[in-house]
């Protein structure tokens, strides 16, 4: 048993352009931005732009019913559905998920909704904050609510980090498959924009539009599905001109792994200042296409590594050719990785 | 996820999952370094003496209004007023979270201990959190809203409330690029954070692990608790007690450095020898009544550690001084141990520390690998009267004893168990 033998069974994604990975696949396949919307901000009017993309009302099938939802933030709604729509991909019954089932969800900022108002109303009065909001501000309570829904009692965890920190998680699974712990695992990534969110983003540059989402993938040592056939990485990196100077070695020990045609999926904004040294680490060799998923989606934070990798299994479905994956992460370590059929 | 053993290649090769091959269940990790930082003191000989004293470390917080919360003491760490970042100029000192500059302290503990001066052949850092950088994010958060003007600062404050961010600080501290695994199941995230750098030691993808959790008391989670009417009103927590009535918050940081046998390069002081992860469903907050996630993750992890209950010689139990928790665990602990469990001793050291979140696990297997060398058990203290759920032998002094084996609980909201079970070495 090895990762070379896990499959990516089934695939989910809720994202600004919708409740499916369809809709994403379909969103960034035309390769248009999505539009994008002033994002409001309580109290005073900013005098700067500021622009989100938010993901659109929950379709009524994909409202999922259960006590621990009631109360849940979007971004456990989110992951529900992205989630059961990867079970079914898979072939599972969602109603009945497969035991021996473990989950690993990967964030980077959480349940900011949810921490932004318990946080203010603890501003206000600490003594008439509510206890009901604050459980639901704890970076794990996605995943266990995900997991109480779908009555997985193993192995269940939480990764904060870059969203590239999913290649953690995924070798992670893959030890879990291997090892007998779960079966098959759940990989998640998932974040909700807020305010406060989609300002922060500005900061690292004025266009970068924020944006949400999950992707969910059905990990399993059988059944068919492509695999994870190469992770590079990490190549670690303590400055950003550190990790300039990383991405042409990345690119080229993921080149060295593979020769045919290929799609390549890259983490470009659309902003030529933050993408230049990615786009110029792999442009050595030609693509049969290039998807750029923030580009037309937003930067969904901790979400967006789970959404290129939804989308390269479809592509990989699709094509039946391999997909490279970049992933150059921003503030630790690069990653890449190689899809096949 | 490394193939290979050493940090100044990992970050340059390929790291390819092909060479994942499961090892044997029973595969002892090795310890071979301990750093710990806590309310009780900084170090382990510090906090060996306090918990020798029977030493409590609850004092008013300070760090930020407490006049309008139930509760207003916690275990407060007197961190050192220098620069602790050498690497870093001065002016970026205020952007390193509380909980991280804990951390770092710790990490240098460890590494003195282990003989080391840096992190070079260290594979990866897997550090458990609850809160991350929480202020940061009050910071930011309060920034924003008392004014709608673009500031410029407000990009650090956003930058550095990500506790990667937090943890590529320390990796710069020692000019170290390996992987940083961050895990954030709440109260048992420094628990799971030691297990899964195990984890990672078992299965062969890496030889060499800084495993911990740090977590520094913040604003919002104070408060948090406080709304739960989680806090005793007298913080003071007395778990075990028929009475209690809370825990109280504390904060602080704990890390170990792991080494497969193989490459062990400096004497072992114990072993990690079995761990197991389970989840609670029955609340998001509160425990299942009968333990049954701790009783799987007890029984997994000794499994995994090849021994009986009646081998435990101490636990350091979850053991926050809540109704709910504190029944909860011991329901567990007699199912699991049996006709063994009067035998086995018991307590808590959130009774002196106070209950330090994403760093209590950490900080508590340190203790228990402190128990082992120094073969001796921590109180359980402030109680009056034993609740009668209670089956196993409290220790409600400091006592000498004779033990091989020790084991650590941690249960965190969302239902995240955790067991690890430590053993002893004597070199």
């Amino acid at each position: 048993m090895n990762a070379r033998n896990i499959r990516i069974r089934g695939v989910g994604a809720v994202s600004s352009a919708g409740w499916n990975a369809a809709a994403m696949h379909t969103a960034v396949l035309a390769g248009t931005p999505l539009p994008s919307r002033s994002c409001a901000r309580p109290g005073d009017v900013r005098n700067w732009p500021c622009e989100s993309r938010f993901a659109p009302p929950a379709p009524p099938e994909k409202v999922a019913r259960h006590p621990r939802l009631r109360r849940s933030s979007a971004i456990t709604r989110y992951s529900v559905a992205a989630a059961l729509e990867a079970l079914a991909d898979a072939g599972h019954d969602p109603s009945a998920p497969p035991p021996g089932l473990g989950i690993l969800f990967v964030m980077m900022n959480g349940c900011v909704n949810y921490t932004g108002r318990f946080y203010d109303e603890v501003l206000q009065n600490p003594a008439q904050a509510s206890p009901l909001i604050f459980p639901e501000t704890v970076f794990n309570a996605p995943a266990s609510h995900v997991a109480s829904f779908l009555g997985v009692d193993g192995a269940v965890s939480t990764l904060l980090g870059s969203p590239n920190s999913i290649m953690e998680a995924l070798d992670t699974a893959a030890f879990w498959i291997g090892s007998g712990i779960v079966e098959e695992c759940l990989l998640i990534a998932a974040e909700e924009c807020d305010w406060l969110s989609a300002e922060a983003l500005t900061y690292y540059h004025p266009k970068l539009i924020g944006s949400e989402g999950a992707g969910a993938l059905l990990l399993s040592a059988s059944g068919d599905g492509p695999r994870v056939s190469e992770i590079i990485g990490p190549l670690g990196y303590l400055s950003w001109q550190e990790r300039c100077d990383l991405l042409p070695e990345l690119a080229a020990q993921t080149l060295a792994q593979f020769q045919g045609p290929a799609t390549l999926i890259n983490d470009r904004t659309g902003i030529a200042k933050l993408d230049h040294t990615e786009i110029a680490a792999w442009s050595g060799r030609p693509w049969d296409a290039v998807l750029s998923p923030k580009y037309v989606l937003g930067e969904s934070m901790g979400a967006s590594s789970a959404l290129q990798l939804v989308l390269g299994t479809l592509a990989v479905r699709q094509t039946q050719q391999p997909v490279v994956i970049s992933m150059p992460g921003s503030n630790t370590a690069a990653y890449a990785c190689v899809l096949t059929p | 996820m490394n193939t290979c053993v050493s940090s100044s290649t990992l970050h340059t090769t390929n790291l390819i999952l092909s060479s994942l091959v499961p090892s044997p269940l029973s595969k002892n990790i090795a310890i071979t370094g301990a750093g710990i930082v806590s309310p009780l003191g900084m170090g382990w000989q510090a906090n060996e003496a306090a918990l020798a004293a029977d030493r409590t470390a609850f004092k008013p917080v300070e760090l930020f209004d407490t006049r309008e919360f139930i509760a207003k003491t916690a275990g407060v760490v007197d961190l050192p007023a220098e620069n602790l970042f050498h690497r870093i100029p001065a002016h970026k000192q205020t952007y390193f979270d509380r909980g991280t500059r804990m951390l770092l302290m710790a990490i240098r503990e460890a590494l003195a201990q282990a003989g080391r001066e840096n992190m070079e052949g260290i594979d990866a850092m897997v550090i458990g959190t609850s809160a991350g950088a929480m202020p940061l994010g009050e910071a930011y958060f309060e920034h924003a809203h008392q004014d709608a003007a673009r500031a410029p600062a407000q990009l650090s404050r956003a930058e550095y409330y990500q506790p990667q961010r937090q943890m590529s600080s320390i990796a710069a501290e020692f000019d170290w690029r390996g992987p940083v695994i961050i895990v954030s199941n709440a109260c048992a995230s420094g628990a799971n954070a030691i297990g899964w750098a195990a984890d990672m030691i078992r299965s062969g993808r890496a030889k060499r692990v800084l495993a911990g959790g740090y977590d520094a008391i913040a604003r919002l989670v104070f408060a948090g608790f406080d709304t739960l009417r989680a806090l005793a009103p007298s913080g003071i927590p007395r778990p075990f007690d028929a009475h209690r009535d809370g825990l109280a918050l504390g904060e602080g940081a704990a890390v170990m450095l792991l080494e497969a046998e193989d490459v062990r390069q400096s004497a072992a002081l114990g072993n990690i020898s079995g761990y197991a992860t389970a989840t609670d469903l029955h609340h998001l907050t509160q425990p299942d009544p009968a333990g049954k996630a701790a009783i799987r993750t007890m029984t997994s992890a000794c499994a995994q550690a090849g021994v009986s209950p009646a081998q435990i010689g101490y636990i350091n139990s979850h053991g926050t001084g809540t109704p709910f928790n504190d029944v909860a665990e011991a329901s567990a602990i007699a199912a699991w141990a049996g006709d063994a469990v009067a035998g086995i001793p018991v307590s808590s050291t959130k009774s002196a520390m106070g209950h330090l979140l994403g760093g209590a696990g950490a900080v508590e297997a340190v203790i228990c690998l402190m128990a082992l060398q120094g073969q001796w058990l921590p109180a359980s203290l402030n109680v009056r009267e034993i609740d009668p759920a209670v089956h196993f032998d409290l220790v409600r002094q400091f006592r000498r004893a004779s033990l091989d084996y020790a084991l650590t609980n941690s249960f965190g909201f969302g239902g995240t168990n955790a067991t690890l079970v430590l053993q002893r070495r004597s070199a």
